[in-house]
């Protein structure tokens, strides 16, 4: 695919998007879209859709069996869910980073190049983008001279910002990470924060946080989803001072039940 | 001691030394008498398989040369050259029967098949783990000595012997790539692998161990079994000699020169012979087990946390 980036457009449209099950809907019509050089962090409730709408945006909901899918979600123009297009490739095109690190019971190398193997790229290509991932993920000073090491060993913030290496590999437009620091300390909170401060100047970070302050430090806008509804969204400090809806205000100012 | 003052009608007792019911040294007591009865357990099972070697040992080691495992059997002497590569021939092509059946069944009904249609096969598979081996046998006999018309040979003791094994290979393939953990694959296919990407680069080299520690229990338990092939084959002095000739085995070896025994008492000494070197190999087999576990426990320590 040679589709140029637009230098203003967005990189990813969402439009009208809604995810139910057989009794209930988890996302109801939800629009937004996600231009370059952005971090947008989704906050809510636990419940209100967060996981669900991020994996709505690379295919992944569509693994948990009884979801219907409505609406549009356009990566450079083309609807991910047309016809013809392969969940495969939209997966590689979009990674994703999880709650819980995910390392391979493989060695640190071979987890970051996963995603290229699974392309069947050249060693040399390999090596190259191994490298660079690993920079990016702000990995690389720490295991630069032991990329045969079994990923396993390492500590929990170091495999994260591996997965984040991994999912990096293939340079992907779009990082989409679910929740990505609550399982680690504050410390490797703190470096896997410096990683996206970082990456959000090249990609589209889209981060879904329970984390308020994780989400005012970080993010250019918030998107705040209630029951499943896009309640607000906007620019980071004006949503954080001039909250236009009451939910939104209860929530970030810890008052919601 | 202070008495209760916090909200609640529940009694609050403040003496560290009593439990919640008062009791000062009730848990304690029963606390000790696990400690000491958990070891007590263990020696009731160890006891029993440390005996069972030894009185072997006793009754086979003191006739036990060379020659045993290198010249055939002679009618109540001999050697057990003969049902050893036998039971060794029959426990290869079983394994690989088995294998077949057993990992390919296991690995679609963890990985492929609809959760009803997996749920029906565990059952079917566990009332065949569960089948006597005298009926796996007697089916052994209808179906490949006689309807087939393979006759007593090794053919019809490795498939019939295979059918015995299959269940606990199914069983083996089916738990370790079910277990292995879902965010794995979902990391794996939201990297962009595909379904037979998964499958080969991730899950496999997490569940295989697990596999082959099945494949060993099933060798173990297998190579042992004496009713599968008292009914598929028959004792011969001779190496296998083709698919469809008889095969002799250290089990129906056991079995024979047990009877023998009652007329020519000469006969129980080849008997434990025989079971000394069953025991060898199965113990053997589980040595393996072991060591693939442990190892494998070494490279995928963190990855269920």
């Amino acid at each position: 695919m040679s589709a140029a980036l637009p230098p203003d457009g967005a990189i990813l449209s969402v439009d009208g998007l809604g995810v139910t099950t057989r009794d209930r809907d988890l996302l109801d019509n939800i629009s937004i879209d996600f231009s370059a050089r952005s971090l947008t962090a989704v906050v809510g409730p636990s419940g209100c859709g967060k996981t669900t709408f991020v994996r709505s945006l690379n295919r992944m909901t569509e693994l948990t069996p009884g979801l219907r899918i409505r609406g549009t979600v356009r990566y450079l123009g083309q609807d991910i869910y047309a016809k013809g297009v392969n969940p495969v490739v939209v997966r590689r095109r979009m990674g994703m980073v999880f709650q819980r690190p995910t390392v391979f019971p493989m060695s640190i190398f071979e987890n970051a190049a996963f995603g290229l193997r699974i392309v069947r790229a050249d060693d040399g290509e390999v090596d190259r983008a191994v490298a660079e991932a690993l920079q990016r993920a702000g990995l690389w000073d720490e295991v630069k001279d032991e990329l045969d090491r079994p990923a396993l060993a390492l500590s929990g913030g170091q495999q994260q910002r591996l997965c984040i290496a991994r999912a990096l590999a293939v340079r992907p437009r779009v990082l989409l990470l679910d929740e990505p620091t609550s399982a680690l300390d504050p410390g490797a909170t703190q470096r896997v924060e410096a990683t996206l401060q970082r990456l959000k100047e090249d990609i589209v970070l889209v981060l879904v946080t329970h984390n308020v302050g994780q989400a005012a430090r970080l993010s250019d806008r918030i998107a705040f989803l209630h029951s499943g509804r896009l309640v607000e969204v906007g620019a980071t400090a004006d949503i954080l001072e001039r909250p236009r809806e009451k939910l939104t205000e209860q929530f970030i100012t810890g008052r919601y039940e | 001691m202070a008495t209760a003052t916090l909200p609640g009608n529940l009694p609050v007792v403040d003496d560290l030394r009593r439990d919640r019911t008062g009791h000062v040294r009730g848990r304690t007591i029963a606390d000790r008498l696990v400690g000491w009865l958990l070891p007590l357990l263990y020696l009731v099972a160890i006891v029993p398989i440390l005996d069972l070697v030894y009185w072997v040992g006793r009754a086979a080691l003191p006739t036990f040369t060379v020659a045993v495992i290198t010249t055939d059997p002679s009618g109540a002497g001999g050697g057990l050259y003969a049902p050893l590569v036998g039971s060794l021939t029959i426990l290869l092509f079983a394994t690989g029967f088995s294998l077949l059946f057993g990992f390919f069944g296991g690995l679609a009904t963890a990985e492929y098949l609809a959760e009803r249609v997996a749920g029906v096969i565990r059952i079917t598979a566990n009332v065949m783990a569960g089948t006597p081996a005298i009926i796996v046998g007697l089916f052994g006999y209808i179906a490949f000595v006689s309807y087939f018309g393979w006759g007593f040979s090794l053919a019809a003791a490795s498939v019939t012997l295979g059918v015995f094994m299959t269940p606990y290979v199914f069983r083996a393939t089916d738990i370790a790539y079910a277990s292995v953990p879902p965010h794995i694959r979902e990391a794996a296919v939201g990297s962009g692998a595909r379904p037979l990407q998964y499958l080969m680069k991730v899950a496999t080299p997490i569940a295989l161990p697990q596999v082959l520690s099945g494949v060993f229990l099933a060798m173990a338990i297998g190579v042992g079994e004496t009713a599968p092939l008292y009914l598929t084959t028959t004792t011969v002095a001779l190496p296998p000699l083709g698919f469809f000739q008889p095969v002799s085995a250290l089990s129906l070896y056991i079995w024979s020169d047990y009877q023998t025994g009652f007329i020519l008492p000469i006969a129980i000494h080849r008997a434990f012979q025989a079971a000394f070197l069953l025991l060898v190999i199965v113990i053997g087999l589980n040595v393996l087990v072991r060591i693939v576990a442990s190892r494998s426990r070494r490279r995928l320590e963190g990855l269920y946390q």
